[in-house]
């Protein structure tokens, strides 16, 4: 197949990650119209109600690692070279959903691997900023776009080595935040897989809901959210919802 | 000094500032064009290089976002594509923009 969205979607004990995922495959077939694949494990499948049409690939998961005190599983991204059955992917994190086709048109690149370098809190409260808490700038791994190159294959190699040795690699690059995390693991990667140089970044900024804002309803065009006594409808552009609530509006 | 009507005023900026910075963002995300397989943001920027560049070759070279080096070969095309993407964005920027001011009679 040639192009293709790829999600990994695991269940937690605190969090439907299923639910989130419903929302998202209906924003990917609303303005992405492509064929999607969704990597989870045996437990999340067989309790998804509604589970959207799309090819399933179940797999076993390491389920010892945390985000912020709660567990999360989501580690299993550097095999996504491996997973993927398209020739050009996009890797979407499952509460990343499209208002828009700008994924589309990046499919359209001749990069070979694109990921972005800045994200934006909507609220405008700099929540987004870790610049201070490691020595190398941070990639935004909620979005992949990538073709099945070696150089690319290079990268996903890389991050499973990173992973594998994330101690190691934290202390290297000072990085202040232990638990593994896919942005380091990836930041890591393609700095070294580029000789230490430059990447290839996607030039805009990931719009994203923060964790403590109020979601007030989703639907197919938009998402309306309150901070504080400040009503926002964000609509027209990709949004990164971090905040889990969103499973139940 | 009517303390309240300011902070109400406070908020009412704060509101329209953060939807003015939102539609900025989104604008920049709108202006993304991917030609030739190549990334570029239909900015004022790179409309005006290819405006002045158009006017004396038939073909020239420019770079991309990521500053890859791209041979532009039908200008007028890429032109047109630039300047839909830019006045699309903005269109979207100038409607929010007119609304606050309705709001605000």
């Amino acid at each position: 197949m040639d192009k293709g969205i790829l999600l990994y979607c695991f269940d937690t004990e605190l969090t439907s990650y299923q639910k989130i995922a419903n929302r998202c495959v209906k924003q990917i077939e609303k303005y992405l119209k492509m064929p999607i694949t969704i990597i989870t494990d045996q437990n999340t499948f067989e309790a998804w109600p509604n589970r959207p049409t799309c090819d399933y690939n179940i797999i076993e998961i390491d389920r010892a690692n945390t985000k912020l005190g709660k567990p999360w599983y989501n580690v299993e991204r550097f095999k996504a070279f491996e997973h993927s059955p398209y020739k050009v992917t996009a890797v979407l994190d499952v509460d990343y959903f499209c208002y828009s086709d700008k994924i589309l048109k990046l499919m359209e690149s001749n990069e070979d691997f694109l990921v972005h370098d800045r994200a934006h809190d909507v609220t405008y409260r700099q929540s987004m900023k870790y610049d201070r808490e490691s020595m190398i700038n941070l990639v935004w791994a909620t979005v992949l776009i990538f073709k099945r190159t070696q150089k690319v294959k290079n990268i996903f190699d890389t991050v499973g080595h990173v992973k594998k040795n994330y101690q190691h690699y934290c202390n290297l690059y000072r990085i202040s935040y232990k638990n593994y995390r896919n942005d380091y693991a990836f930041a890591i990667a393609l700095n070294q897989v580029n000789g230490f140089t430059h990447t290839e970044f996607i030039k805009d900024s990931i719009a994203t809901v923060p964790t403590d804002v109020k979601i007030l309803n989703v639907d197919d065009e938009g998402i309306l959210i309150r901070n504080g006594e400040s009503t926002v409808l964000l609509n027209g552009q990709d949004l990164h919802v971090l905040n889990k609530e969103v499973a139940n509006v | 000094m009517d303390l309240d009507s300011i902070k109400k005023y406070s908020q009412y900026s704060y509101d329209i500032n953060l939807q003015k910075k939102n539609a900025l963002q989104k604008a920049a995300s709108e202006q993304i064009v991917v030609y030739q397989n190549h990334i570029f943001s239909a900015d004022a920027l790179t409309i005006c290089l290819v405006k002045t560049l158009s006017q004396t070759h038939k073909q020239f070279f420019m770079l991309d976002s990521n500053s890859n080096p791209v041979m532009v070969s039908d200008p007028d095309d890429f032109l047109k594509k630039l300047i839909q993407a830019n006045q699309q964005s903005l269109h979207t920027y100038h409607q929010l923009i007119e609304r606050f001011k309705k709001k605000e009679k």
